[in-house]
């Protein structure tokens, strides 16, 4: 196993090489970064040909033919189950299961009151506030420890780290379901079933997959760069922060976005680990809406998906470039 | 392999230090909860942890008690969410209320009541149910709530021991469109000619089975609202339903529950459940995805006459097609001899138990907070007003009668002298059994399954959960 | 440099060494320890032996969740990979607008589970209403929407891994090829496929493992109905766990059993498929 997971951390600096060509991340550390263009393998050659084409559509000439036709067909397709939500959201309830096709008429059009009655039922806006809340944090927390933790454990090797790093490889492909109950029961006698609590939680659960693409990235950051920081009198930390940290910024983007997109949509660790009386996240309030004593509120239902996606697809549509290379750098996690 | 021993030794060990630091900040920044900060003494294993941890709660924390209520009612869940505002803007005693979805009610007070901050208040479905959690039930026998019982059949013993106390009285049958009924027994070519005569199985299915031929004329869909089978929603048929062969067998065996249902009326079963799937406003292949909620707005857009439910569907229908004076509810004839005297089923699944593993004080809290909800003006307003209840407590005078209108039509039934149905799904085996008939049900209904699937789910899946359940 | 570094242990190295504990290993080793127990909670587990793992022969569901779960997996990878990656194709010519479907195809990634759930609950119920049939129908219905719901999801994730794969091969070795007369199905079989061959290896990890171990559309699109025959491996483990008292112990051994074939197929996987890869 570990064996073809080296491979594959050698992949994933390749393709960082790629995605750190995006301009943004050009004007930091820019000298930093050709230093480790070098010392990766050539490789990185053909993912820097490949990558201004994965940033931005070349300024060669488009064809429109059939092949745009049939695409856009299915892009108008691939979006109409959203716009079905939303369409139904502003029928009265009653209509919605029965007639999900017809537009709101005069008899069926409630404006907003299925949107008011979702958020009134489920508190939705709370909902929302700690999803965001244990979201960033949570991120924010396994970027800054595990990249801490790959650093350290690339630079010392002994008997701790090494175990340490094997058994992160070896969490990746433990399914939630193994450890759902157990944990749930230790975060709650640690108290960590809060929102703060819980990003804990996500770090150690998380863990696994950052190190590990930390780790992989960080082999191939050249020693003699810190060598140098430390000669001038710097302290580990100060090494970390101002030399490594800089370097590393490619991978702990890619790092964040997968864990974002998981964590943010999380529904069972957070419906087993929270204390559901105060607080709830987005995917806990939508299926809590399915249950009701008989009585699924397909209005209320239908103003919480909309309300749900939203955000994230406003967020995808300001962040894409960056979502979309942080998937393929990260796609490599073996 | 010993090294890693070593590390997760070691591990656990800074895990608990750290976690009582991790409870320290969450405390501080939170600013609501007093959270206990003294488990900082390390202990070596996550079972001692749990143990320190509560008691170093108990014993910070002293003073006011906490109210913590796993409600089981969702359609009341606002209700009481708003009533516990209220007791503690008034007494400044914290209640919470949290309610379960649909059909995870078990679940979810399994995994609440393992926390450190379990239910002070929880509720129980019966002599079934309490028998999974007998070991948490207070005894209640001498509290005011108690004693502010009408009768000794509303509470749920546990030897000699108060277990549980019921607090909502309900009552279901065919709850009926009387404009639309009337429209139909005026037709011309109708058999029978008034509500009168409809007081048995026979009778019922003339008239259904005429509605369904003359459902253009009569303006509606079918004669009743869609038999919907989805999980959140089979409990009308695998429970309730599944009432009425039980009670006649007890009935005709001189019992009160047993560990091997006979199954003696379950033809009478099928031909009540087949009237509702085939004179319908949907076709059996679709009811697997069809919810209480579709049949409640069927039934209040007056698309259909017939709709099998509870005093609780009121909240659902008011205010929509169907006026309030033009409810009524019969009850569920399923073609047993003597049936013209059988009134609506009347029962309750619904005991409040106070949880004794509880601290003291929250218990003494929520003791107090019970009391206040069936004495103060605020609480009995809003079980009798706002949730419709009707309560076993002599605390609800007069002025405290629900105007439901569905209510007062069992009300008539009592006064004609009908005999009740009592709630025996209390003594069904298992959620399990009750599973395995719905599934058999809905198979049996969409012709994927037989009817002797369900009669193999009915009776030898009594037999099996209850052995499962009692040993 | 190592030592002092090495000093710095309880800043760099405790964080998330502690979380990983709470978060993991703990959990995991008391979960494979509560595997041969008997419990209701931590505290009172008692030593049963192999009894849980026995009783899950017993339970039919298991073994249809299993059967289910693979089907739906070989379907799912199968169909996934082939669109994906025809998709990709298609978006790496220069065709109009092709920024724009990336984009289009790429957004349901962000949504949640439990929320596409719903959304093809609405869609596919409304639909199948006019045969007269619903989702919940047979499991039939249930596992045909289930794999739909999956392809929206994850077409688009695959189809950029395969779109930067693409770009990666070198226009040289394209041009090499056909100079030397290969038509573009040779192309693409004897230099584009070779070439992406760790994309083709990545993509076929991500959708085996989301396909196996797929809950929340599940939970949130069928729910199991009707009778447990559109219950997933994950789902069947989480009701047996959550929905069924003294039954803890036997979700917990499935628990085990479901990651030692989790584990299983991931191991074999990697094996077969990077043997395969080209070095570039």
């Amino acid at each position: 196993m570990s064996a073809t997971n080296q491979t594959g951390a050698a992949g994933a600096a390749g393709n960082q090489g790629g995605a750190g060509v995006a301009p943004s991340a050009e004007a930091h550390g820019a000298e930093a970064h050709g230093a480790k263009a070098h010392g990766a393998q050539s490789k990185t050659g053909a993912a820097k040909s490949g990558a201004p084409k994965a940033a931005g559509m070349p300024p060669v000439k488009k064809k429109f033919g059939a092949l745009t036709v049939i695409f856009g067909i299915i892009s108008i397709a691939y979006i109409y189950p959203i716009l079905l939500v939303a369409i139904n959201s502003f029928k009265k309830k009653a209509y919605i299961s029965k007639y999900p096709f017809r537009l709101p008429d005069e008899k069926t059009f409630v404006g907003l009151d299925n949107y008011i009655g979702g958020i009134e039922k489920t508190n939705m806006i709370e909902s929302f506030g700690w999803t965001l809340f244990i979201t960033i944090g949570s991120v924010a927390v396994i970027i800054l420890c595990t990249s801490m933790c790959a650093w350290y454990i690339n630079r010392v090797k002994n008997a701790v780290t090494k175990t340490f790093y094997t058994l992160c490889l070896f969490s990746m492909i433990v399914p939630f379901q193994m450890v759902m109950f157990t944990l749930s029961k230790i975060a709650n006698v640690l108290r960590l079933n809060n929102p703060w609590g819980i990003i804990i939680v996500y770090l150690g659960f998380g863990a696994g997959l950052s190190v590990f693409m930390f780790a992989g990235f960080v082999k191939s950051i050249p020693l003699e760069i810190e060598e140098a920081a430390m000669i001038d009198g710097c302290t580990p930390i100060q090494t970390f922060f101002q030399v490594v940290m800089p370097i590393m910024k490619p991978t702990m983007i890619t790092v964040s976005i997968l864990q974002t997109m998981w964590i943010w949509n999380d529904y069972l660790l957070p419906y087993l680990v929270l204390d559901l009386k105060k607080y709830k996240t987005v995917s806990i309030s939508v299926q809590y809406l399915k249950g009701g004593y008989g009585s699924v509120d397909m209005g209320a239902m239908m103003g919480c998906l909309v309300l749900a996606i939203i955000p994230i697809i406003v967020f995808y549509l300001f962040c894409q470039k960056y979502i979309i290379e942080g998937v393929v750098a990260g796609a490599v996690k073996g | 392999m010993k090294k890693t021993k070593q590390l997760v030794a070691l591990g656990l060990g800074i895990a608990m230090a750290c976690a009582a630091l991790a409870a320290c900040g969450g405390g501080a920044s939170t600013g609501t909860t007093a959270a206990p900060s003294t488990t900082a003494g390390a202990p070596a294993a996550p079972a001692a942890g749990e143990t320190t941890a509560a008691s170093a709660q108990a014993a910070t924390s002293g003073g006011a008690g906490k109210v913590f209520y796993l409600n089981f009612k969702p359609e009341q869940a606002d209700q009481w969410v708003a009533l516990a505002k209220k007791y503690t803007q008034e007494t400044g005693v914290q209640v919470d209320v949290i309610t379960a979805a649909s059909g995870t009610y078990a679940q979810t007070l399994k995994s609440e009541i393992a926390k450190s901050d379990p239910p002070t208040l929880f509720q129980v479905n019966g002599p079934v149910g309490l028998q999974d959690w007998k070991d948490y039930c207070y005894d209640l026998k001498g509290t005011k709530i108690y004693e502010a019982l009408a009768g000794d059949e509303y509470a749920l013993y546990n030897g000699s021991e108060v277990a549980g106390i019921a607090y909502v009285i309900e009552t279901y049958g065919i709850i009926y469109n009387k404009k639309l009924l009337d429209e139909y027994f005026a037709l011309p070519t109708a058999s029978i000619k008034s509500i009168d005569q409809l007081d048995n199985f026979a009778a019922l299915k003339t008239v259904a089975d005429e509605i369904q031929a003359n459902k253009d004329e009569l303006g509606v869909e079918g004669a009743f609202g869609s038999t919907g089978m989805d999980s959140s929603s089979d409990w009308r048929f695998k429970t309730h339903l599944a009432n009425l062969p039980i009670y006649y067998e007890y009935q005709a065996e001189g019992i009160t529950s047993t560990p091997a249902i006979k199954g003696t009326y379950l033809d009478n079963y099928k031909q009540i459940f087949d009237l509702y799937i085939t004179d319908s406003v949907c076709p059996p292949s679709m009811i697997s995805s069809k919810t209480g909620e579709d049949a409640a707005s069927e039934f209040a857009l007056a698309e259909c006459v017939f709709y099998q439910n509870g005093t609780w569907a009121y909240n659902d229908i008011k205010g929509n097609e169907v006026a309030d004076e033009d409810l009524g509810m019969l009850p569920i004839y399923i073609g047993v001899a003597g049936e013209e005297n059988q009134g609506l089923c009347t029962g309750s699944e619904n005991f409040w138990c106070v949880n004794k593993k509880a601290k003291p004080e929250d218990v003494q809290a929520t003791l107090d907070f019970l009391y206040w909800v069936i004495s103060s003006d605020t609480g009995r307003e809003a079980l009798a007003k706002e949730m419709g209840f009707v309560t076993p407590f002599t605390t609800f005078t007069a002025d405290y009668l629900p105007q439901n209108p569905l209510v007062l039509a069992n009300d008539a039934y009592t006064k004609a002298g009908k005999k009740a149905v009592t709630w025996n799904f209390t003594t069904m085996p298992s959620e399990e059994w009750k599973n395995g008939v719905g599934n058999a049900l809905l198979e049996y209904a969409q012709g994927t399954g037989t009817w002797d699937a369900v009669k193999t789910a009915f009776v030898d899946g009594w037999a099996k959960e209850y052995a499962a359940v009692n040993n | 440099m190592d030592k002092a570094i090495k000093r710095y242990f309880p800043v760099f190295m405790l964080p998330t060494l502690l979380a990983f504990v709470i978060g993991f290993i703990a959990p995991f080793i008391l979960g494979v320890y509560l595997s041969f127990c008997k419990f209701t909670t931590i505290n009172d587990a008692t030593f049963v032996g192999l009894s849980n793992f026995a009783k899950i022969f017993e339970d039919a569901t298991f073994g249809h969740a299993l059967w289910f779960t693979a089907l739906f997996t070989v379907v799912t990878v199968a169909l996934i990979n082939v669109l994906a990656f025809a998709v990709a194709m298609a978006l790496t010519r220069k065709i109009q607008g092709a920024n724009l479907y990336r984009t289009v195809f790429f957004m349901p990634n962000l949504i949640g589970g439990i929320v596409l759930g719903y959304i093809w609950q609405l869609l596919l119920n409304g639909i199948l209403a006019h045969f007269e049939r619903t989702l919940t129908y047979s499991s039939v219905y249930g596992f045909w929407g289930l794999v739909i719901l999956l392809l929206w999801q994850q077409i688009g994730y695959m189809m950029v891994i395969y779109i930067a794969g693409i770009q990666n091969v070198p226009g040289e070795l394209m041009e090499a090829a056909k100079i030397d007369g290969a038509t573009s199905a040779q192309c693409l079989r004897h230099v584009t496929i070779p070439m992406i061959m760790p994309s083709v290896t990545i993509c076929t990890f991500l959708t085996l493992t989301n396909g196996f171990k797929m809950f929340d559309q599940n939970l949130a699109l069928t729910n199991g109905a009707p009778s447990d025959m559109s219950e997933m491996l994950a789902l069947n483990i989480f009701n047996t766990f959550y929905s069924r008292s003294g039954y803890e112990g036997v979700g917990q051994a499935k628990a085990v059993v479901f990651f030692l074939l989790v584990a299983a197929i991931a191991l074999i996987q990697t094996k077969i498929t990077s043997s395969k890869e080209v070095q570039q």
